[in-house]
């Protein structure tokens, strides 16, 4: 083999395993499963009611699965709203969200008012809880209210 | 040659990292929460005429809250007879006005007529907010009304609210 075939095959060799070597790294790509809404459920004008990352039944959960460093990021409402535009105030505080594992073991305490990089483990599902105040008036109306919260999960740098 | 080779390898290396790892995805959940209908009456005041001298008039007033955050239609479904009192000497129907009031005294919104089969609902929007209001009955006895026999006279004024 003279050193020019042997560029040759070192080219068709890289070009070659390019497209291989992406979905193996496209494997542990990140995932994000909704499980639970954060749900307040029936309240009464004029109140303040918080629901806590412990909360089993009302927080919002959501699984996350995926490899290394990620960025967990959130967009947070603030206000749930009616179609008529009516709104219950909500507000969010560190310490409101958190990392578990299946099992229900803390991880870690989380901030959704920061960017949060937390370490996911060989595509080991972890659940994102989240909690939150909401903050009803005299004047609020009867009514079903909602918002949606955004969540963004980054690899670092990206 | 080989100098070309080995920049060829580390350019390689170098490029499948960077195209694997940009990676960013979303997701959402809902939040959501019910404000529940309040409706429900406080406890209450009793109208009471007192002891009364026979060949007397009197009066007393009472009352009972509701509360709401909702429109209410209120209706008395006694009708003719709603405060009769009953005694040993029979029955007695004291004259009434009725109404509703932001304070436990003062009618604002004024049933048409407190004993009568018909005309007797009186429907009040919902309010701006969580609203405390008197449902107040006034009642009063002409001095002839009270010469009758002795005894306890006594009878329920029932009153209906229904969430409109």
């Amino acid at each position: 083999m003279t050193p020019r075939t042997g560029l040759h095959a070192l080219f068709a060799l890289l070009l070659a395993s390019w497209p291989a070597p992406l979905p193996a790294q496209a494997a542990p790509s990140l995932s994000i499963v909704p499980v639970q809404d954060l749900a307040f459920g029936l309240l009464l004008p004029g109140r303040r009611e918080a629901i806590t990352a412990n909360d089993v039944s009302r927080r919002a959960v959501v699984a996350l699965a995926g490899s290394g460093a990620v960025d967990v990021t959130l967009v947070l409402p603030t206000a749930l709203e009616t179609h008529a535009g009516d709104r219950i105030q909500l507000h969010f505080a560190a310490g409101d969200a958190a990392l578990l594992t299946t099992g229900g073991a803390t991880l870690s305490p989380l901030d959704p008012l920061q960017v949060n990089r937390v370490q996911l483990g060989s595509d080991r599902t972890v659940l994102f809880v989240l909690g939150g105040t909401a903050v009803t008036s005299h004047a609020t109306r009867p009514g079903h209210y909602t918002a949606r919260v955004t969540l963004l999960l980054s690899n670092p740098g990206t | 040659m080989n100098r070309s080779i080995r920049v060829l390898a580390l350019l390689g290396a170098l490029a499948l990292p960077a195209v694997a790892g940009a990676q960013s995805i979303t997701g959402s959940i809902s939040a959501s929460a019910d404000i529940a209908t309040v409706f429900s009456f406080g406890a209450p005041s009793a109208l009471s005429f007192g002891t009364v001298t026979p060949g007397t008039a009197a009066t007393g007033s009472g009352y009972i809250p509701l509360t709401r955050n909702v429109g209410v239609i209120y209706s008395l479904p006694d009708g003719a007879t709603t405060g009769q009192l009953t005694g040993p000497g029979g029955s007695l129907l004291p004259t009434y006005t009725c109404g509703v009031g932001s304070t436990t005294t003062t009618i604002v919104s004024a049933f048409t007529n407190c004993n009568t089969a018909v005309a007797n609902q009186l429907t009040l929007a919902a309010p701006t907010g969580l609203l405390t209001e008197y449902v107040i009955f006034n009642g009063s006895l002409a001095a002839a009304q009270t010469n009758v026999a002795p005894g306890i006279y006594a009878g329920t004024i029932r009153v209906t609210a229904t969430p409109n």
